[in-house]
């Protein structure tokens, strides 16, 4: 299983500091909800994914439109017939199908929901999970809630491999039984699949605790911190940016 | 003392996220939406067996991350809100009184609570902060479905831990 969200590269987004990159991507969030042009909103979305794709590489977009387009085509496809109000631009007889207000909709929601999830997908690509944290600690994430995350992510794989090696052997045992089986009877086959994968995680958890005790968890002295955010440079340019761009673009763009 | 008791509370939701996101990682069924998957199964265990805080921050903070990872990060506030909030109430319903387990009754309420948390949860948020009403309608019959089964699996599930592993109980705070 592939836990890391992180793709290479050597993008200004890479040397953009992370403390900023988080305030960016949430005042862009906010963006996406304001009044503005629908031309605006598309300028601005095909901005971010141009930036995207200079900076992680036009495959990694690609990417990140296929996962978003089943829904982005439910979106589209099905929004325009749910609106009934503005002119009607296709009718049946006396049945309205398609308006201008349904399209409108349509493409607004379309625009914001793809530029919301390149947002938030372009600050975990070009930023490694390790910084994130320190970022977000430097913005008062409390010290355990960032070692919570952290031991996840190292248990997510170990826990992943059990769960497929508990399962390859459970299908092993009971391959005779595999076909014609009714969806009820799959479910309950899975109980003992998910207990063995449960019971091999827990049994992790006295070990854990024990060498957190170890590693002196909990002490009242100051922990050091070995990982900093220092190698950024201009942090105060970065912030004054991470304001600036969802202004002008607020200034531009605004309905 | 307190130190070891903080240490065991990390160790325990640490791990116990990490399950959720597993669970909803593995077996992924896609959707108009993104996906629905076996991550309540996961969240009615920590329910069931560990108490309401640890459901809360395992379910919420699982799910959230597990949505960053595969690409669906829009998704990722909304999700620890609703599993969060899932986790949470399935928890204090089916709490224990004293060394009594709770009642068919109150297993059956936890239940209907966790399929209407899911689904009104992402219906009212989805709706709200991401598409439309229309949009985020088509989609509670899934959610329903998945939550509804994921319910169902993880009773079982709890049951089956309990008896496999019985220092389980140590663990829950």
């Amino acid at each position: 299983m592939t836990t890391s969200t992180f793709v290479a590269g050597k993008g200004w987004l890479y040397r953009f500091d992370p403390r900023a990159k988080i305030l960016l991507m949430l005042l862009l969030c906010v963006w996406f909800f304001l009044p503005v042009h629908l031309v605006g909103l598309y300028c601005a979305v095909a901005l971010i994914v141009f930036t995207g794709g200079l900076n992680t590489g036009f495959s990694h977009v690609w990417k990140i439109f296929r996962s978003i387009l089943p829904m982005l085509l439910f979106m589209v496809l099905f929004m325009p017939f749910n609106v009934r109000t503005g002119r009607p631009l296709f009718s049946v007889g006396s049945v309205t199908i398609v308006t201008e207000e349904g399209l409108m909709q349509a493409a607004r929601l379309a625009g914001r929901f793809i530029g919301i999830s390149y947002v938030c997908t372009l600050l975990f690509a070009t930023t490694i999970m390790n910084e994130v944290m320190l970022a977000l600690r430097w913005y008062r994430l409390p010290y355990k809630a960032g070692l919570v995350v952290t031991l996840a992510f190292t248990y997510i794989p170990f826990i992943a491999d059990s769960f497929s090696q508990i399962a390859e052997s459970h299908r092993l045992r009971e391959a005779d039984r595999e076909q014609g089986r009714k969806f009820l009877q799959r479910l309950k086959d899975l109980v003992p699949t998910l207990t063995s994968a449960l019971v091999v995680a827990l049994r992790s958890i006295p070990n854990l605790a024990m060498s957190l005790e170890m590693r002196g968890f909990g002490l009242q002295n100051r922990r050091s911190q070995y990982h900093n955010l220092g190698s950024y440079r201009h942090p105060f340019t970065h912030f004054l940016l991470s304001v600036i761009i969802p202004v002008v673009l607020w200034l531009l763009c605004k309905a | 003392m307190q130190q070891n008791r903080n240490a065991l509370k990390v160790a325990v939701v640490a791990v116990l996220t990490a399950v959720v996101v597993v669970f909803t990682m593995v077996v992924r069924i896609p959707t108009a939406k993104g996906y629905l998957n076996l991550c309540d199964v996961a969240i009615c265990f920590i329910a069931f067996t560990f108490g309401p805080w640890s459901a809360f921050i395992a379910a919420g903070l699982g799910t959230a991350l597990a949505d960053l990872i595969s690409g669906y990060a829009q998704w990722a506030p909304i999700s620890f809100v609703v599993h969060g909030v899932e986790g949470l109430l399935i928890a204090l319903i089916v709490r224990r009184q004293g060394d009594k387990e709770a009642s068919l009754i109150r297993k059956l309420f936890a239940g209907l609570v966790c399929i209407a948390t899911v689904s009104l949860g992402y219906f009212a948020l989805s709706s709200l902060f991401i598409s439309t009403v229309s949009v985020a309608a088509a989609e509670i019959p899934g959610n329903i479905a998945q939550s509804g089964v994921g319910f169902v699996l993880g009773l079982g599930v709890a049951s089956a831990v309990k008896r496999a592993y019985p220092p389980v109980r140590s663990l829950a705070w």
